[in-house]
């Protein structure tokens, strides 16, 4: 038997390093690759207020993804509500300061609470009525439409389609492109701390075993519902939390700002991308996708052309997405197996 | 007091009974061995102890409470493990993570990840695996699997142990094996077993009890001699079947 054909057996979301719980040094040391690659950006283009814009976006999408990554790729709830959740985040922040006139942290945070309540929710409802994966998927859509139409005929408090501007956090560091930036990026790698740190955990342990085969993990002693659950609300939390730090940072929310085509659709795309269930995977993704994004915008309406077939490439090639192949790649290396030439360069 | 009462224990499947008012106990490390036609019920019978399916009527009682329809994790950390006729694992672990799971969950005082990782290497050695403990599961075939099930289960130190139909399609050497470590399961960890099977070769030579299932009703129970003479056992389930298996 071929262990080829056995790795490639296993399900789309196995990812390649998840066979061995990480060690500390490891996990922090990728986080921190991580970090100081994407720290050194606004270095590069830092002159241009357009493009630190669209870096700090990105950035916001790796939140996004990572926190999609903890609810779809690590306890397969397909959330297709990740718009509606930073929404929650995002109007929830502007609405409390701007309105209600809670201080901006404060704001933040009880923002993000109300999100990961809401994500909880959707997932205890999920898990109660043991929803398939579709349903599942069906119901968060729902939430997803249900909330671009409160927000849009909720227009004397959101604005409706054109939304409202975001006066808190006007005049100080969030305005301030460059540290706006790195205030982005922490959230980015609290975020892959935090399910880095969970999955090294025995809640990490759950994850695999619920993933890999629901009920041989309920058998186990594996609280399948809850570890569920929890997964929703620290993702949703962390989806909550970025959408709301972005709404400060860019000043002005709209529907589109978190809609589902806007947002949801692209963040599977980089998900997919990066790795369904790696670590720093998603943050690949959303970095590969956001340059690209700009190096595709000039060929206008031929940019959706151009991911119909980079959708494609991806499917059929690297299916389980880049971090996992590359590991593969990595691994058979050193190995040489049986039937590959060796390799001609020298060392 | 016995570990395990079933009392007036019914489960139907669209108004068809597959488990029809069954009253046993058992404990105190015994292996009872569930025998019967196909379709008597058997597998339901277990699946309802373990919460994988709910029963109808009649309830369920471990060690004095009662465990009717409760959640799978939940009669697993009462001390109740399960090894399917099927055998079911966790892909992307090892098999040594595949067993450290059921030590980090089925315990009722969970252990950290490092002890849960020896408690494991001492359950695969126990059945025989731990020189494929480093293998992921896919390297392992049909008659591995099932031992690595096993091992996942005492890890999680049950207290009962229910079997379905674990030697179905052993050779002889495997049968043997099969046989010694269940009894060594009991005799050393002073687990009841309960061990639904289509291997009369086996039940004669391990289980102490026996019950006859068909079609969802106790049939005939005593030691496997006097079941085995019983003529209604002789005439609904051995005289169909080859009893040399």
């Amino acid at each position: 038997m071929s262990g080829r054909a056995v790795a490639a057996g296993t399900s789309l979301v196995a990812g390649a390093e998840t066979r061995v719980s990480r060690s500390l040094p490891r996990l922090f040391g990728s986080i921190a690759a991580v970090g100081a690659v994407l720290a050194a950006v606004p270095l590069w283009v830092g002159d241009s207020r357009v493009r630190m814009g669209v870096a700090i976006l990105g950035l916001a999408f790796a939140c996004y993804a990572i926190g999609f990554n903890l609810i779809f790729g690590s306890t397969g709830q397909l959330f297709l509500c990740v718009g509606a959740l930073a929404g929650v985040g995002g109007y929830g922040t502007a609405l409390l300061a701007d309105r209600v006139g809670v201080p901006v942290v404060a704001a933040l945070v009880l923002a993000a609470l109300g999100a990961a309540l809401v994500g909880g929710l959707l997932s205890w409802v999920a898990v109660r009525r043991s929803l398939g994966v579709i349903f599942a998927g069906i119901i968060t859509l729902i939430f997803a439409l249900s909330f671009e139409n409160l927000v849009l005929g909720a227009s004397t408090i959101t604005g409706g389609d054109s939304g409202i501007q975001v006066s808190a956090g006007s005049g100080t560091f969030l305005r301030e492109r460059t540290t706006a930036y790195y205030v982005m990026l922490g959230l980015v790698l609290l975020c892959l701390v935090v399910h880095g740190l969970l999955r090294r955990s025995r809640v990490g342990w759950a994850f695999r075993a619920l993933r890999d085969d629901e009920v041989a993990a309920e058998l186990a002693g594996v609280d399948v519902a809850r570890y569920r659950v929890y997964a929703a609300l620290v993702g949703s939390a962390m989806l909550g939390l970025a959408g709301g730090t972005y709404a400060l940072i860019a000043g002005r929310v709209s529907p589109t700002t978190y809609g589902f085509a806007q947002v949801d659709v692209v963040v599977i795309v980089m998900l997919a991308f990066g790795g369904i269930g790696t670590l720093v995977g998603p943050v690949l993704g959303a970095t590969v996708f956001t340059i690209l994004d700009e190096l595709l915008i000039e060929l206008g309406q031929l940019r959706l052309l151009a991911y119909g077939v980079l959708i494609i490439v991806l499917f059929l090639w690297i299916r389980r997405g880049l971090i996992p192949t590359l590991a593969e790649l990595v691994r058979r290396k050193p190995g040489s197996p049986p039937g590959t030439a060796p390799d001609g360069e020298p060392g | 007091m016995a570990l395990l009462e079933l009392h007036e224990v019914g489960k139907a499947y669209g108004g068809l009974p597959a488990v029809d008012g069954v009253s046993l106990g058992t404990g105190g490390g015994e292996i009872l061995a569930l025998v019967g036609p196909n379709g008597a019920g058997k597998s339901t019978l277990l699946k309802l102890v373990v919460g994988l399916e709910r029963p109808n009527r009649g309830r369920v009682i471990l060690d004095g409470h009662d465990i009717t329809g409760r959640p799978p994790h939940l009669v697993r950390r009462m001390g109740v493990a399960m090894v399917q006729q099927t055998p079911r694992s966790f892909p992307t672990m090892t098999v040594r993570e595949n067993v450290a799971l059921g030590a980090l969950f089925g315990r009722d005082t969970p252990p950290d990840t490092d002890e849960a990782l020896e408690i494991a290497d001492e359950a695969l050695a126990f059945v025989g695996l731990d020189d494929r403990r480093h293998d992921t599961v896919g390297a392992l075939n049909l008659h591995q699997l099932r031992f690595l099930e096993l091992a996942r289960a005492i890890a999680g130190s049950p207290r009962l142990l229910l079997l379905d139909e674990v030697m179905a399609g052993l050779n002889d050497a495997e049968l043997e094996t099969s046989i010694d470590i269940v009894r060594a399961i009991r005799d050393r960890h002073d687990i009841t077993v309960v061990w639904v099977e289509h291997v009369m070769k086996a039940v004669m030579g391990l289980a102490e009890r026996v019950v006859v299932l068909d079609f969802g009703r106790i049939l005939a129970e005593g030691s496997p001699d006097q079941v085995m003479r019983d003529p209604a056992v002789v005439e609904a389930y051995l005289g169909k079947e080859d009893l040399g298996a």
